[in-house]
């Protein structure tokens, strides 16, 4: 790497911090961390889902007052969850979701979020553009500035975030997961910018969750442990994958064993879900389904890979019943549900995981039970109108038990669960009878190592017992790993079809597009 | 069990606040606290009558109430039933008066049916806006209770004015005096077997059926209710179908209770002060019977203070304000820490 420049030697770190401790309530987010980043240097921080890293990157940016403890920044104590310091001080913030206002366009959302906006309060068009045509230069010119936030891929977005955080000038960039909405070819061209950053002397702390991410583009590593700094920062060529990936999992092992799952196919019944020529229209995030062809047999996980935003929500409630179909026809089990509302098709052994497991996958404030037999509530006409509570919460228990939801009573809110117990419950419910085929869409993501093990052997489970799997995901080693055979979703379509075992650069070349 | 308790005891505590502030304000303008709060008192329970008086305003402000509880749990705020009670009485007046003839218990049921089918309609005509269209169902079940009271008064002065009537405001015939299930006290056996049967059944019907619980989670999340394959738009029509036939069937028991003829704008408070009667009951079915009872005291009292004190009515119409005010800051508050709970970020 070359020499480090700009105002931070290599003497001063350029973010210092002593004994942080943070806590929500009972959880303690952070616990007495101490650390010292290298200025101009790329530094990444790993640790499992609730270890803490998206807090500590707030406590450094100011975002979030810690309990205790100090931070400096090039030397200079920060005034305690003061944004306005940090970012004086030369630190921007990348963060997780995009932070930039969909409605607006790339000039007007870059104005805005400027660190010294012009005096004036008044703005011209072309006198925007002008001023932010260097700034995006790298993400497709000037052209971009008047693109809508909402019309860019998402790539453009994420390039977008960082634009909008070195247009303050920054020397210290925070990047929250960055990586987690990229294809593996953005990813590259991410890694390559923040590498050319590093070499104009910025400093980078950038929190990843794949290892071969971190391998790739980090000098230094970190690992977080339910709120303490369990290892780094260290060379990154000193430390192995193996020691790496135990630091993060921690020494409990965890004995998470699979749970045999039934399904309620006939074995006569070979193609459970098929769709012919299926078009829909557009949403207001995605493009409408084009022409698809698709079936899902007994014993079969089929993959859809794809860049998000490229119709697998189209896809998926589509197959649920939620969006109208325009043209082809959608069979489940050989018959057609086409027209069919969605409660019949969950009478005809559809199961769904939904994308959001907290808004489309339970009810927060409901209670457990209930959450637990929503599917228990549809298409029972004619029988005796009265039901017993004692039962349904008695089935209710029966079936979380089972999954192992760590929960304390039935009636407790759902929302009181953690991200996995959250979606065991969602399981529990899903899997729980009559299931012939299961829509799975994005099922692991931002669980943690044991309970995305846990949902991934669930499915395999349930394949190996007779059942379909059409699993949506963004995670291509997930798809890799449990597919049979595996489609890649492009613009509404689907535009390649593998059968394992996988081609990496094939399937990431058929998700961006790309001509080689 | 005990965060319901917890709940039930800041309910009463902020009908206390509430009596407290419109005490205060009653001080403030120069009344004696001590004789209107003696009136209210008598005029709720002691007095000759009172008691009775409390029971008869209690029934309508139940059955109302009970329609807005239906609505909440499945997440609508129908607070148009003043005008959904209008249309009842004014449906099963047109009934009775119709068929004077008739058998009475036929005439009395086809009257009540009548009431509720014009409440539903009343109340279905703004659902149907809002699970199709998304219009805010507390504009248009609020407009359509003014329509509502203009059918009434309509009505009363127009095709069915009592000819010989001398009154200043306008009323209706009498119907037959064998049509009626109560005399002028508003109470009787049968007004209270009736609306304590209601009673029961919604309670079995939100607690103890598969429709009660699908209107849980489609009050709690849509969304979700509509991935579990539950058709939200059906529910959401059953609902407001529900809660208006309850505030129709208030309005024939009206009639063929204490009112025995329609005057324009009759129990003009009713339906509003149901809706509060509902959310102090914390939206339970038997929450909503004791906030119903209170309540019916407080408008018995109403009528009662005039007696003892130089109050204006209007006055104790504060304390109802009073009471809807900070419920519905409880309400918010409530949520806000919630929300705020959800959003805090736990995640690293």
């Amino acid at each position: 790497m070359t020499v480090p420049s700009g105002p931070a030697s290599a003497e001063v770190p350029a973010v210092r911090c002593r004994s942080l401790g943070v806590s929500f309530g009972t959880v303690q987010a952070l616990h007495d961390i101490s650390l010292d980043l290298a200025a101009g240097r790329i530094h990444a921080l790993v640790g499992q889902n609730g270890a803490g890293k998206t807090t500590l990157a707030n406590v450094l940016g100011g975002l979030q007052a810690p309990d205790n403890g100090t931070v400096c920044i090039a030397g200079n104590q920060i005034p305690s969850g003061d944004v306005r310091a940090a970012k004086s001080a030369g630190l921007a913030m990348v963060h997780q979701h995009f932070s930039l206002p969909p409605s607006f366009t790339v000039a007007e959302a870059l104005e805005l979020t400027a660190a010294r906006p012009e005096s004036h309060s008044v703005y011209r068009r072309t006198e925007l553009y002008r001023r932010w045509q260097n700034d995006v230069a790298e993400v497709g010119g000037t052209n971009v500035l008047a693109t809508r936030i909402r019309d860019l891929p998402v790539e453009t977005r994420q390039s977008l975030e960082i634009v909008r955080a070195l247009a303050s000038e920054a020397r210290i960039l925070l990047l929250d997961e960055p990586t987690a909405l990229l294809t593996p070819a953005a990813t590259d061209t991410l890694f390559e910018r923040l590498r050319g950053l590093r070499d104009d002397g910025v400093t980078i702390l950038i929190v990843l969750h794949k290892l071969r991410e971190v391998a790739a583009v980090a000098d230094t590593v970190s690992v977080l442990r339910d709120g303490k700094l369990v290892l780094g920062p260290s060379e990154i060529s000193g430390v192995s994958q193996g020691q790496l990936s135990d630091a993060i999992v921690g020494p409990a092992p965890d004995t998470d064993r699979a749970i045999a799952v039934e399904a309620a196919t006939d074995v006569e019944q070979q193609l459970l879900l098929e769709l012919v020529r299926v078009s829909s229209r557009e949403s207001a995030f995605e493009p409408g389904l084009a022409s698809i062809d698709l079936t899902v047999e007994a014993r079969e996980i089929v993959g859809i890979a794809g860049v998000e935003g490229n119709g697998q929500r189209s896809l998926v409630s589509v197959i649920a019943g939620l969006s109208a179909v325009t043209e082809g026809s959608v069979l489940l089990g050989g018959e057609e549900v086409t027209r069919a509302p969605p409660a019949r098709r969950r009478l005809r052994g559809l199961r769904l995981v939904p994308f959001d497991r907290n808004s489309e996958g339970i009810s927060r404030s409901a209670p457990l039970w209930l959450n637990q037999s929503a599917l228990r509530l549809i298409g029972r006409r004619g029988q005796f109108p009265l039901i017993s509570l004692r039962q349904y919460k008695r089935q209710a228990s029966e079936a979380m038990d089972l999954w192992r939801v760590r929960y304390n009573t039935v009636a407790q809110p759902a929302e009181s669960l953690s991200g996995g117990n959250v979606q065991r419950l969602v399981l529990s419910r899903e899997l729980a009878s009559g299931l012939e085929v299961l829509v799975a869409a994005q099922p692991t993501r931002g669980l943690d190592f044991s309970a995305t093990n846990f949902v991934r052997s669930s499915l395999r489970g349930l394949r190996d017992a007779g059942a379909g799997v059409l699993l949506v995901s963004s995670d291509l080693d997930e798809l890799f790993e449990l597919s049979d055979r595996l489609l890649v979703m492009y613009g509404g379509g689907i535009v390649a079809r593998f059968n394992a075992p996988f081609d990496r650069q094939a399937v990431g070349d058929a998700m961006t597009g790309a001509l080689r | 069990m005990t965060g319901g308790l917890q709940r039930a005891a800041s309910t009463v505590l902020l009908v206390v606040v509430s009596f407290l502030l419109t005490a205060l304000i009653l001080w403030v303008s120069g009344y004696r606290v001590g004789t209107v709060l003696s009136g209210i008192i008598q005029g709720s329970i002691t007095a000759t009558g009172a008691a009775t008086s409390t029971i008869r305003w209690t029934i309508p402000l139940l059955l109302i109430g009970l329609g807005v509880v239906i609505g909440f749990r499945a997440g609508f705020f129908n607070i148009g039933g003043q005008g959904q009670f209008y249309v009842g009485a004014c449906s099963a007046l047109v009934v009775s008066l119709g068929w004077r003839e008739g058998p009475v218990p036929l005439v009395i049921m086809c009257g009540m049916i009548a009431a509720i089918l014009a409440g539903m309609a009343w109340s279905l005509l703004p659902g149907y806006l809002r699970v199709q269209f998304g219009t805010d169902e507390v504009l248009t079940t609020l407009m359509m209770s003014f329509i509502g009271a203009l059918v009434l008064q309509y009505l009363t002065a127009g095709p069915l004015r009592n000819p010989s009537g001398t009154g200043q405001t306008a009323a209706s015939e009498r119907i037959p005096e064998a049509f009626r299930i109560t005399d002028s006290s508003g109470v009787s056996v049968t007004a209270l077997l009736l609306v304590g049967g209601v009673a029961v059944l919604v309670w079995l019907l939100l607690e103890r059926t598969r429709f009660g619980l699908t209107m849980t989670l489609v009050g709690r999340n849509p969304t979700m209710a509509r991935w579990q394959g539950i058709d939200v738009r059906r529910v959401g029509l059953g609902t407001f179908a529900l809660s208006g036939a309850l505030s129709g069937l208030a309005g024939a028991v009206e009639l063929y209770g204490p009112g025995a003829r329609l005057v324009t704008g009759f129990s003009p408070e009713v339906g509003f002060t149901a809706v509060v009667v509902a959310l102090v009951g914390m939206l339970s079915v038997w929450g909503t019977v004791v906030a119903a009872v209170f309540f019916g005291g407080l408008q018995s009292a109403i009528l009662f203070l005039p007696i003892v004190t130089d109050l204006p009515p209007p006055a104790l119409v504060l304390l109802h304000g009073m009471v809807a005010f900070l419920v519905t800051i409880k309400f918010r508050a409530v949520r806000r820490r919630r929300g705020g709970l959800a959003a805090k970020p736990v995640a690293g």
